[in-house]
This record gives C-alpha cells, structure tokens and sequence, in this order.
C-alpha cells in the first residue's frame, strides 16, 4: 500500500511539472508538423455566386501538370467522398482499365472533411465537395488545377459546366452531381399529398406526425429551409434577425415532431423508420432503385420540390487535392466519370443525376428508369435558373450560422 | 463472563515499503511511458487547442504550445453558454448527468444481484458463469446497439410483443429523441463493465467475517446491510466509476438509438463540434469540463480506498 503523499512531496512535484511544461511545450512543437504558414493580415474570402462569378487565379507554384504524362504505376488513387455515393462498378472498371487500384475514405460531413484535409496529415487525391467551399480550398493552395487535355470527356456534360460562375473556364473543378432538396415520404403512413399543402415546408412542423419525420442533417440545407419555409429566399443571409428566426423555429420543430437529425433517409424511409422527410432528390431516387425492402413496392414513395424551381437546387464537385501523390489518376479517373456509360451507372447505383447531355430529364421517366411517382425528383435545367443556391459564407457569418446549428443540435430549447 | 477488551488499532504508520529494486523499476518503466505518451502529452495538446488561436479563414483549430501565450477566449466561451440568457450547453450537460446517475444506478440494481450469486452461491458453475459474463467483450459495443435498433423499430419485436396478438396498439416510435430508451442502451451497453468489478470484489470477501456476523444474532437483511455491504463499498465505488466515466463521453448510444437532439449528451456535443470550423476549441473544453467532472469521483475513491485497510482491520 503506497504511502499518501505529504505537502512536501505534492509541491515539489507540481513544482516540477511547472518547470517542464513550457519545455514540454517546444519539445511538442518541435515534433510537430511545420507546415501551416501564419498570416499576419487576415486574407479575405472570395466569395462566388451566380451573379458574382469568379475566374481563380491559378498561382505560380501550383501549375496544372504537363500533357501526356503516363498514369502513375503500382499506385493506389485515394478518393474522399460521402458513403454510398459512388457507383461501385465505376470503381471497378477503372481498377480494370488502368490496371491500378482505388481507395475509397469516407465523411459524414464536408466541415469534417475540410478540417481533415487542412491538418495536412493525408494524401487524397480527389475530393467531393461542393461549391460551399471552392473558394477556400482554392485560396488555401489545397486544390490542384485542372490539365484539361486529359479530360476529354467534358464534352459529354452540360456546356454551363465549362464555365460555371463558382469557378470560370473550370480551372479547378469538374461537375459531379446536379440535386434538389425537396419533401420526400411514403403515402402509406403519410397519406396525405404534401405536395398539394399550400407551404408544403409546414408539414414537418405538423405534430400529426411526431415521431416520424426527418430533416437533414447538414447546417446549410436544414437552416436553408427553414428560411424558406418562412418565406425568405436568400439561404445565405447574413442578418441577425433571420438566425434568430431559424434557431426559434428550429426548437420549435423539436417541440412539435421531435424529427431524427440523420443522412440516412435513403435507408430509413425505405425500412419505414421514418415516414416523411427533407430528402435530396438522388436520395429518393436511390430508396426507389436500391433499399427497397422485400414486398414493399417503390409506388408508396413520394417526392415534392417546387415545380417552379423556386427551391434549393445545387450540384456538387470533382475536386483535384494537392496533397494526392496520383495527378494523372486523378485527371483519369474525373474523365472516366464523365463518360456517359460510366455516369449512367453512377446514377443508377447512387440515385444522383449527373448532368450528362445523353441524360434526357425528360425521358427518364418514360424510358421507365425512374418511376412515374418520382418525377418530381429529377433534376430539369431551368431549376437552375430560378433556383437559389447554398453558396459559400464568409468567417464570420459561417461562424454565426454554425452557432445556430450547434445550439439546435445540444438540445438546448428542450 | 467478561467481554474481551480490544484495543482499536493505533494510527500506526504503514507497512515498510518493499525494497527498492532496479527490477521493478524497469518492469515499470514502459507502462508509465506509455502512459505518458499517450495520455498527458494529449491532454497537453487538447489544452493547447482548447486555448490556441483559430484560422481566420478555415477556422480550423491552431494549437499554442507556449502556456504563456495561451487564449482563455473559447474557454470561457463555453462557459458563459452554460447558464443564463445564452445557455445553450446547460440542458445537455444536465440531461447526460441525469441519464448518467441514473443508468448507473439501474446497472448497480442489475449487476450487483449477479455479481454476488456468481461470487459466492454458484459453486460448481462459477467458472462457467464467469465465461458467460465475459461473453459480451466479444460483440463490439457497436453491434450490441445495432442489435437494440433491430428490435425497437417501428416494426420490430418489441412492438410486436407489446401487441400482444392485436389486444393493444402502441403507436410508439421507439427510436426517435426518447431518454429512456438512450438510458436503457446507457444500461445495456454499460452492466458487462460493472458486473465483472463487482465479482473480482465480492469474490474476495472474507467469508469468516459474513459468518461471524450471523453467528452474532444479526438476521439476514441486517446482515447484509451492515457487515456485507460496508465491506462491498469499495468494490461498489470503483465499479460505479469504471462504468459511469466512460459513460459521461457516450455519445453513440444516442446517435444510434436516437438521432434527436432531444437526447443529446455532452458526448455528442463534442462530436459535433470537432470537426466544425472553429468549434473545436470548443469542444477540447467540453472534454476538459468532463474531465474534471470525471477526476473528483476517482479522488474520492483514492480517498475511500485508502481508508480501507481501517475499515477491513
């Protein structure tokens, strides 16, 4: 039994301990990374939008690759996307035609998987972001310019998509997926038509259906909506008043529904967990195509997006990393998803449109690819035109913002 | 006749310590490495997030390793957002003290019971009960809560018990933002760590000084309210800690059985903030609050375990 300590011998070892821990300090910065450049004056963030397009400026030491390169040999190309948003088979036959293999990491969140890159401790090689973040991976010298003699394959995509206003004459981004986010919900526990309600947002408030509903649980989409539940249509808003509106109304949504904050409803709904939701378009896609259970046909679900467009519409990109030690891969791999064999097989797998000319939304539902009853989630051009976007924000109203998610999130109005 | 006399044991000094030998001290010396390495230095380091800068444009944590430059700003941040006008933390940080307190008491009413019956009254099946006990390590913490998702479902078997062939119809939706559901995960999840504590105490129990107290007249409740129990307590404390403290940074149970924010713990406050540009700090000061909270129940039980040896002489 060890003999308790005295006064003596508890201040000489606080005294110590004391003494060590600024070396302890330098001995741990010492072993640290080095790599985080400390700006005296604070950068600005340009920020793009649909009527403020920015052309990047692509900086001296971060030049595209040369033409003509071979594909790295014996390497692993390192991709970062959300789970269950890649089409396996497209994986594979790129494994097969190049003869090299892939590497898939996950996140559950594009915050999440900002933070992981910016620690600099990884080697993705390509990144599937949004456009919410364009503008810092590009002011943060973590994305790498785009070579566009390997990716001929561009010609197949939606000509807005060679000079979006996020990123003109598409330096360093190529499209991935076009969504909306809609209502989704099965009528054969929501039978009402909540397309046909008069604000269709009010339904997840309605305490009928407490216990069943759902919301995304990403701050921009969720918080987004709440705006445009209430009637306002800028989801980027940097005022007061508004956050305050959306952080009231969303303890409100609590105390009605007390909703499952999840991303999963391409499962859930399916599985009948939850019977009403704000789904993504590709997501209601998917539960038809994909997680339908035995005996439970896809005719019970349903989708509502405004049919003026007038909703959250957005798409989501191919983003090259500096840090990915595989370039050409990485340039090959953006081609391969862009041909159109390879992208229909990626929406069939995902439920995600991508924006590929041979992709007729007005033919998918005749050709019978999507059933009758989803029409609503595919994705046409013109939403593109009257939509509104979750766009980037700057610090500090990205701070305020995340203040509002979080104080929901805590349970803090319950 | 005369009752003997004994005299109460004097406050005499311990033992003499064992002699000092370079063997036990090299034995020693990779433990209280790794110890270092793995546990202060990154206390060290959350520290030095919880009071470092942040990125003005990807607000990602950056860590200050010089104490004297350190920023209180974040810290003192979530501090003023416990209580008052702006006290969003509050609510959570009570609701997992509660479901906390009250899981662990709901675990001490399930594994004591079984604790004690395989300590002391399985005889010839000790050894196969012992192995049943153990048996839940083998799941990962992970499956067992998947497992209560498959039965809790809107259409699972506990529902369908509760039907009882058609005589009720609970419309109850078990896995959205109930507390006793997390509470009875928190429980589930938790009582295979206390149970195995609980036994490796009991089984030690002096059986002469149980016998004694019933060849005393003591009846049997009396008995074991006042000799088995006092001699249990240090047992029971340390299997209360061993469960409770892992159980104040769970933040699984409730995302998995949950989802709602009407359930949320600290533990999923830290999760949340983590990774979210410029809360990170935030979050190291979460765990430091948990930490702290966690280091006044173990000195308590160095307190009480020190003070054994008087109450077992």
């Amino acid at each position: 039994m060890p003999e308790p300590t005295t006064r003596r011998q508890f201040l000489a070892r606080a005294a110590i301990l004391a003494a060590a821990a600024p070396t302890l300090g330098s001995f741990i910065a010492a072993c640290s990374k080095s790599g985080q450049p400390s700006s005296s004056a604070p950068p600005t963030l340009t920020i793009a939008a649909p009527d403020h397009p920015v052309k990047w400026d692509i900086p001296a030491d971060n030049k595209p690759i040369a033409d003509g390169l071979a594909p790295e040999k014996g390497a692993t190309l390192q991709l970062y996307n959300y789970a269950d948003y890649l089409s396996p088979d497209a994986v594979k036959s790129f494994e097969e035609k190049y003869n090299t293999k892939v590497q898939i990491s996950t996140f559950n969140d594009t915050d999440e998987a900002l933070t992981k890159i910016r620690g600099g401790n990884v080697d993705y090689d390509l990144y599937f972001p949004s456009y919410d973040q364009i503008s810092k991976l590009v002011s943060g010298g973590l994305a790498r310019p785009i070579n566009h003699s390997y990716i001929p394959n561009i010609k197949n995509v939606w000509p807005s998509f060679t000079n979006p206003w996020y990123d003109q004459e598409w330096r360093f981004s190529a499209p991935n997926f076009i969504y909306t986010t809609g209502i989704g919900w099965r009528n054969d526990q929501v039978p009402e038509n909540i397309g046909a309600l008069p604000n269709p947002y009010d339904s997840l408030w309605d305490p009928k259906y407490k216990g069943k509903t759902a919301i995304i649980d990403d701050w921009h989409t969720a918080m987004a909506m709440v705006l445009l539940r209430a009637g306002k249509t800028d989801v980027n808003t940097s005022s007061d008043a508004d956050l305050k509106l959306i952080g009231d109304q969303l303890n409100a949504l609590v105390a009605a529904t007390s909703p499952k904050v999840t991303i999963t409803m391409y499962s859930d709904l399916p599985a009948g967990q939850i019977g009403l939701c704000q789904m993504w378009s590709g997501d209601i896609i998917n539960s038809a195509l994909s997680y339908m259970p035995e005996g439970v046909s896809p005719d019970v679900l349903r989708y509502w997006f405004p049919a003026d467009g007038k909703g959250l519409v957005d798409n989501d990109l191919l983003i090259m990393l500096r840090s990915g030690k595989n370039p050409v891969l990485a340039h090959l791999f953006i081609n391969h998803l862009l041909d159109p064999d390879v992208a229909q097989q990626n929406f069939a797998q995902t439920g995600y449109q991508p924006p590929q000319n041979s992709i007729n939304p007005e033919s998918l539902v005749s050709s019978g690819f999507i059933p009758p009853n989803l029409a609503a989630a595919v994705v046409k051009p013109e939403y593109f035109d009257a939509g509104y976007r979750l766009l980037e924000l700057d610090p500090a109203n990205d701070a305020a913002w995340h203040n509002v998610w979080r104080a929901f999130k805590a349970g803090g109005g319950a | 006749m005369a009752v003997p006399v004994v005299s109460a044991p004097s406050r005499a000094a311990p033992p003499p310590r064992e002699r000092r030998s370079r063997l036990w001290a090299a034995l020693a010396a990779p433990g209280i490495i790794w110890l270092a390495a793995f546990f202060i230095f990154p206390l060290y380091v959350v520290l030095c997030i919880v009071f470092g800068q942040v990125d003005p444009i990807f607000r990602t944590p950056v860590p200050v390793w010089n104490p004297l430059q350190w920023d209180p700003t974040q810290f003192t941040y979530v501090l003023t957002h416990i209580v008052g006008p702006h006290g969003v933390f509050g609510p959570a940080i009570l609701r997992t003290f509660i479901f906390v307190l009250v899981a662990s008491c709901v675990c001490l009413l399930i594994a004591f019971p079984v604790a004690y019956y395989v300590a002391r009254l399985s005889g010839r099946r000790k050894g196969l009960l012992l192995a049943l006990l153990i048996a839940p390590f083998w799941i990962s913490y992970m499956m067992r809560m998947f497992a209560w998702v498959n039965l809790l479902q809107d259409d699972g078997l506990f529902n369908k018990v509760l039907r009882i062939g058609g005589l009720f119809d609970p419309r109850v939706n078990w896995l959205t933002g109930q507390p006793v559901v997390v509470i009875l995960g928190l429980v589930y999840g938790y009582v295979p760590y206390m149970i195995l504590p609980l036994y490796a105490g009991l089984d030690r129990l002096s059986q002469p000084m149980l016998e004694a107290s019933r060849d005393l007249g003591a009846d049997r409740i009396s008995s074991f309210w006042r000799v088995t129990l006092p001699l249990c307590r240090p047992t029971i404390v340390a299997a209360v800690l061993l469960t409770c403290l892992p159980m104040l940074g769970d933040y699984f149970t409730s995302d998995m059985l949950s989802a709602s924010p009407k359930t949320a713990m600290v533990g999923n406050l830290i999760n949340d903030s983590v990774q979210s540009p410029g809360q990170t700090g935030q979050a190291g000061a979460f765990v430091m609050l948990v930490f702290l909270a966690a280091l006044l129940p173990m000195l308590y039980y160095i307190r009480v375990t020190s003070r054994r040896d008087e109450v077992a002489a």
